[in-house]
Parts: structure tokens; sequence; C-alpha cells
């Protein structure tokens, strides 16, 4: 007894050392000090808040990787091949990988991880291909099969998503996270950081950062004051992490900056089945009243680009060319006329058969930005008789509006990559979405539906990118939503960090590609 | 004055009830919805299935009075649920972060009446005169200038210009300085005028005259007569205080980045975290009525009046 406790004893000290030196060759490595609002959250692979979704990217991987083009490419699985009726999706699997405790990613490992998500299906069935998964097999050690239940073109799209549907290790304690992926979290402070180190069993290029350290900064201007004393090297994300004004204003104090390309689209949803927003004319005239240009240049800093259709054309199936909606007031102006909308003289306001031209507008109270735009807006189409009442309301209070078509005009953003067309389209067809809310006036609404039903199990790409055509085209025909511009991602950096890339989607910081200056 | 303070910790009972009601009540009876937050902050589309999903398993599909049971029942049992924000135990969420803020409060209130003591006194004892003039108008810029204003400029000053203190987090005692310096500012600026006032106020009164015509010293005067009777608005204003120190940290918190309670409430109220906020509310209550008692038998102490009147009662 008393040698076993002596072996005991020795052991525990070796794997003190071990670790500890560990530790040490890791520290001495350079370390990335980011920020976020909250902790990552105790990083199960299939959770959902409090977990970040920046953090389970760093360290869960896909099969398929979603890249900035709109496509997949392979990732832990190196190839796929789909079955002629769609139903079948078999994954060879990359060989080699291994989870940041050592035990290898194998097809079985793969199944454990889609089979928790089938068993808790109710939870994750606002993912469409949850819905459709019918079963999962594991033939062999590289070979992978999701069975589906009817065709569903957006399987890999959605595989590629950074929930639910990544990989963590099948043994790993609750709260251990243990995925593929190029980071393992090895600390977390509630309130103060977050600590990633490097997996080294990552199967990939081992990135050139030892660490990442992600401090918990809630406020944009503490983040921005943090950047500037050097307590953070990197403010990267969509999230409004700063505002405009202040990254304009760090980067014209020289701090290296960067945008993304368009990732999601920031738009207004007109309701068609409620109020003067029925008539297109309506909706036709708020599209060519706003001047989206000089909207973008005053109150976003020039930052983002004008969006003219509801999805920016580097999105599969986005680049129709459709005809702008040009800012032209008189136009407005003349379809209002048309429509029988009439200014009576001394009136500020049009009218037709005594039904004003008034039209609420929702926004987030909140959001400062919201309330400039919107303010702007009441502004502008004042000018063609239109009177917009600005509705300031709490986030919750927004959502539920978007559910129960409670308002003239509400902002609504797209979801961005990689949700971007498919998913958004799908959700166009439930009750209880802002966007089949807005859509609920329009006379095709029904033949809309069973369009999104058809591309969605559509096996051809020919036949898919047609229906999208009539989709898309039909929306914005019928002057559905107001683009306003393409949301972009925001970088500034201190000139100790270089080869600054973005993400693919909303969601990931790629800091695994990121290299500390040569200079320092 | 044993069966006074008693009495008064059993009174916290029914407040803590009541206040207990009240909240939930409230929280329950405006329009938005947390199962619709918890889905936004999931990136969870907010079909009616999901929001279904949601409100069940955070027991939001009860009625109202059953909810409220239910909490009551686990609430008894020192168990306020979990947070929808961070799913962690309430309590053990709050208790973590409590003694960040019980630090910085603390300092805070040190630093109060530290400065608020000695500028009344110089300011009283040289009425009209050149310290009374400066301590009048340093203390009038601290009563007027908000806390996150001051925050904003103390990080522009101290750590971007002349680089001397960290701007965020906690750790390091220099990390302390702008945060403390922040909160209690405007209370240090409060009470400072308030003792003065109070001081003046005293120095005229009949028996101080009557203590001067006796020809006592002016330092006897001041410590036996004059002090003694000036320092209760004082312990009054002090534990109302504890209230607003507890208020500032929670802006100072969050632009400190400090991982105190404050900063946890506020992105508790911002994402209707109810269970956080239910219990955040019921700790501050809890701790408000302790510092009103603990003002109360200080009173007792300085004013043998009061200390009477407690027996009596």
């Amino acid at each position: 007894m008393k040698q076993s406790s002596g072996t005991l004893k020795s052991a525990l000290w070796g794997l003190l050392l071990v670790t500890s030196l560990c530790a040490h060759a890791d520290r001495a490595a350079p370390t990335l000090v980011y920020s976020w609002p909250v902790n990552a959250g105790p990083l199960d692979p299939r959770g959902y808040a409090p977990d970040q979704m920046y953090a389970q990217a760093m360290v869960y991987e896909p099969l398929v990787r979603y890249t900035a083009a709109g496509t997949v490419e392979p990732w832990l699985a190196s190839s796929w091949h789909v079955s002629d009726d769609g139903k079948t999706y078999t994954f060879t699997l990359r060989d080699g990988v291994r989870f940041s405790d050592g035990t290898p990613f194998d097809a079985a490992a793969a199944k454990a991880n889609l089979d928790a998500v089938l068993a808790n299906s109710k939870r994750h069935r606002w993912l469409e291909l949850v819905t459709t998964l019918e079963r999962v097999e594991a033939p062999d050690r590289r070979t992978l099969q999701l069975f589906l239940k009817h065709p569903y073109y957006p399987t890999l799209m959605e595989l590629a998503q950074v929930r639910p549907l990544r990989f963590g290790a099948p043994l790993a304690k609750p709260g251990e996270p243990v995925g593929t992926g190029p980071w393992q979290r090895v600390e977390s402070r509630l309130g103060e950081f977050d600590r990633f180190t490097r997996n080294p069993y990552y199967w990939g290029a081992q990135p050139a950062y030892g660490e990442v350290l992600v401090k918990v900064i809630p406020d944009p201007n503490s983040r921005a004051l943090a950047l500037q004393t050097g307590q953070i090297d990197l403010i990267q994300g969509a999230a409004g992490e700063i505002t405009a004004s202040t990254f304009v204003r760090l980067r014209d104090q020289g701090f290296a900056s960067a945008l993304s390309a368009p990732l999601a689209t920031r738009s207004l949803a007109i309701n068609t089945g409620r109020g003067a927003t029925r008539d297109l004319a309506v909706r036709r005239a708020i599209n060519h009243g706003l001047n989206k240009q000089a909207i973008i240049d005053n109150i976003l800093y020039g930052l983002e680009p004008r969006a003219d259709t509801l999805f920016a054309p580097n999105l599969p199936y986005a680049d129709l060319g459709l005809a702008p909606y040009a800012y032209d007031p008189a136009l407005a102006a003349r379809e209002l006329d048309a429509a029988g909308w009439q200014l009576v003289p001394g009136a500020s306001v049009r009218s037709k058969g005594g039904e004003p031209l008034a039209v609420e507008l929702v926004f987030l109270g909140t959001s400062a930005l919201q309330k400039s735009l919107a303010e702007v807006f009441q502004g502008e189409l004042a000018k063609l008789g239109m009177q917009i009442s600005l509705r300031a309301v709490e986030e919750g209070a927004l959502v539920s509006r978007q559910r129960e078509g409670d308002f003239g005009m509400i902002f609504a953003d797209t979801w961005g990559a990689p949700y971007d067309p498919h998913s958004f389209v799908s959700s166009m067809r439930y009750p209880g979405h802002a966007d089949y809310m807005a859509q609920r006036g329009l006379a095709i609404k029904d033949q809309l539906d069973q369009r999104i039903t058809k591309v969605l199990a559509s096996t051809d790409p020919q036949q898919r990118a047609e229906q999208y055509r009539f989709i898309l085209t039909t929306l914005h025909e019928q002057a559905v939503y107001v683009p306003i511009s393409y949301l972009t991602a925001i970088s500034l950096r201190r000139d100790v960090v270089d080869h600054v890339q973005f993400g693919s989607t909303l969601f990931d910081v790629p800091f695994e590609a990121m290299t500390p200056s040569q200079e320092h | 004055m044993l069966r006074y303070i008693l009495l008064r910790l059993l009174l916290l009972v029914p407040v803590m009830l009541a206040v207990s009601l009240l909240v939930f009540v409230l929280l329950h009876l405006g329009s938005t919805d947390p199962a619709l937050d918890y889905l936004r902050l999931s990136h969870i589309p907010p079909t009616d299935a999901a929001v279904a999903e949601v409100r069940q398993a955070l027991g939001l599909d009860l009625p109202l009075y059953q909810q409220y049971w239910i909490w009551l029942c686990k609430a008894l049992q020192l168990d306020f649920g979990i947070s929808y924000l961070t799913g962690r135990p309430v309590l053990d969420d709050l208790l973590y972060y409590l003694p960040a803020t019980l630090q910085l409060g603390g300092l805070a209130l040190a630093c109060t009446l530290l400065f608020a003591v000695p500028l009344g006194l110089l300011a009283a004892r040289w009425q009209g005169r050149w310290p009374d003039h400066a301590v009048r108008a340093v203390t009038f810029i601290g009563v007027s200038m908000p806390n996150f204003w001051l925050a904003f400029l103390l990080i522009a000053l101290f750590s971007l210009w002349l680089g001397w203190l960290p701007a965020l987090g906690r750790g390091s005692p220099g990390q302390l300085v702008m945060p403390v310096l922040a909160i209690a500012l405007m209370s240090m600026s409060i009470n400072a005028r308030l003792l003065r006032a109070s001081l003046l106020e005293a120095s005229g009164q009949r028996h101080v005259t009557y203590a001067r015509a006796r020809g006592l010293p002016e330092r006897r005067v001041w410590r036996g007569h004059i002090l003694r009777n000036a320092w209760l608005p004082l312990v009054t204003a002090t534990g109302m205080h504890v209230g607003e120190l507890i208020g500032g940290a929670l802006v100072i918190e969050t632009i400190f980045a400090w991982p105190g309670v404050g900063r946890f409430a506020v992105s508790a109220v911002l994402n209707r975290d109810f269970p956080v906020m239910q219990c955040f509310t019921l700790l501050l209550t809890g701790l408000l009525m302790l510092c009103n008692l603990l003002v109360d038998i200080c009173y007792a102490w300085l004013d043998p009046r009061s200390r009477l009147q407690g027996v009596d009662a």
C-alpha cells in the first residue's frame, strides 16, 4: 500500500512536471489578445446560448467548410458523394485527424455526434437538415453516410454551420470542450477572460500564435480604449464590436483596418398585408424615395456597400442582374399620383379615399444606428407626402412584432452567410417570421411558398437556379424589402498582428491564419 | 437594543417577500418574452415550435402564480434558478461576482469618507475664505459630473495620454484607482458639502455659543460640541450612499470591464434574464436594509436620544 502510494506520488510529480513544461512551451509562444462581450460559455458542440459561436468555431470543425465564394470545400471529410436521388450523402473522412485529447476522429465518433443531434431533434429542428435527416451510418472507420427523408440541396451548407452539426470527442466530460479544431480552451475565468492554446494534435498547419486570450469587455467604447492602450491587439467581427464612427476615428489615427466582403443585408421588410403598404405603388415609392447612398455616406460613414437587392450578388443564385430601384423622388411621386394617393392642396400627407398614407416604422430603441436611419427615412419619405410614425421597441418586442406582423415597416436583416439564401428563403414559408408576415399580402404568396419548397428539394442545379430566379425576382418586383446596405465585418488591429483575415461567415474569426508581426 | 436589532432583522422577511412578489409581477408585465431573447442570443430563428420549446424549458408556459410559487419554494432553499444567459445557477453566479463589487464598493466608500470628512471640515473651518471656495468648487464639479463621463475622462487622461494606469480589467492595484475614483467622486462631493453645511449649522447653535462663552478652547468646542452633532446627517447620508455606490458600480463595472455583480446585472437586464434580475433585486434589497440597520445602530451609538427611543420601542 505504501509502495503504491509512493509510485502514485512519483507519477503525479512527473505529470505535474510534464504539464508545467507543456504550459511553459505554450506560454513562450506569442499570444494574440482579442475581446468579446461575454465569456465563451461551456462550449458544447451542440450548445446554444451561452455558448459563443466564434469560440465554437475555434474548437470544433465541420465535415465541409463554407467558403467566401458561397461554395463548400472539403474539411473533416476529404470527399463526398451524393446519390442520384439526392437522399444519401456518403462522406470519406480525412485520415489522421485527432481530437485535442489525442483520441481519433473517425466515422464512429462522427456518427455519435450526429446521433446526439437526432436524439435531441426537438431542440435542433430549427435547422431544416435535422428534420430531414433520417439516420446516420458508419460502415467503416472512414466512411460516414447520411440518409435523408427527402432530397435537400442545402445539406452541405447546413453541415458547414457552426452548430449543431460539428464534432466533439464523444467521451469528453460535460463542460470540457474537446474538438478537432486548431484551438483548445484551457482556461476560463468568469467575467474576465477565456484562454485558448494550440491543439497539439491538430491535423492542419499549427497556428503561428501559441495562444489566443479573449478578454471579456462588454462595452464598445471600452473595447476601443483597450485597443488604443494596447490591452488588446485586435477588434474584429460583425456584431457591432465598435460603432462606425469609432472605427473611422481609430482608422484615421493609424490603426490598420479592413472591411470584409458583404456577409448579410441590412434591410427593411414592408408589410404587404396591412395598411397603405398593401399597395405596390406605395412600396415602390418607398424604394425610389430613399437616397441610400447619402444615408450610407452620412450615417454609416461609407463603411457598407449600397444594397440594391435582398441578397448580395456574391451569394449563390443571387447574381440575377435585377434592376435596382434608383433614387428618384419625382418618379415615386408620379407613381403615387397614378395609384390615387393624392396630395390635396394645403395638406402634408397624401391620402386615398379618405385613408391617409401613414406607415408605422418599428425599430430597436436601444440601437442608435437604427434610430438615426429611421429618422432619416421619416424625413425623406415625408417629402413624398408619406407620414412615417416611428415606434421604438425593445429587442424582444421587436421580435414579437416581427412574428405577429405588427408593423408597417420593420428592420429585418437577412441572416447572413452561410444561412443566405437557402435558410432565409426557407423561413419565408413559416408564419411567425417577419418575412412571412411581410409577404402574406402578396397574391402569389402560396405560389412563392411552393417554389421555395421545390427549390430546397431540387437536385438539378439548373432547375434550382430557375426557381431562385423566380422567387428573388418576384420579391424584388413586389418591393417587399428595402435593402439598405450589405453588412460587413470590421477589423482593426495594432501593428503587432499580421495576416488578419475574415471568416467566410458572420460568426468565425480565423485566428489560426493570423501571425505576429515580424517587426515585433 | 438587541431586541430592536432582532426586530429589524425579522422585518427583513416580509419586506423581501413583498419585494420579490412586486419584482416578479413587474418583470412579467412587460411586453417582451424571454424565450424570444433566448432564441435571439442563440441565433435560432423564432419559429412557433422553437418558441414553445424554449418556453417549456424555461418554465414560462405555466400560469404566473404557479411560476411565482415554484420560484418562491425554491428560493426558500436558496435555489434561485438557472440564468437564461449563462446556464449556471443564479446564486452561484452572483456570489462569484459579488466579491469584486464589494471590493470596488468598499474602497469607494472608504475613499468617500477619507476625503469627504477633511474637505467638509476644511470648508467649514475656513468658511468664506479660499479653502472653502476651493472645496465648494471641486465638490460642485464632483456632484455635477456623471460617473460614466468621468470614467472615460480618467481613462483618456491616465491610460491614453499619460500611460500611468491600465484602462480595464481587474488584478493589480493600479486597476482599482480609476473605477474607485469614478464611483466615489459624486458621493464624496455630496458628503463633503453636507458635512460643511451641518458643521456650520451646529456651530451656530446656542450651546456652542455658551461653550465659547465659558471660555472653552476652540479645539474642544469643535470636537465636543460641534463635530459630535454634525456627524449625524453624515451617517444617514453615508448609509444612503451605499445604494448609490452599488448603482454606480452598474455602469462603472461595464466601462472598466470589471468582473463584478453590477456588470452581470446590466447584462441580465439587457437580455431579460429574469432569474438573475429577480435574485439581484433581492440581494440589493437585503444589502440596503442591512446598511440602514447599521446606520440606525451607529445613530443610536452617537445620539443617546435615538438609543432611548429604540429601547422604548
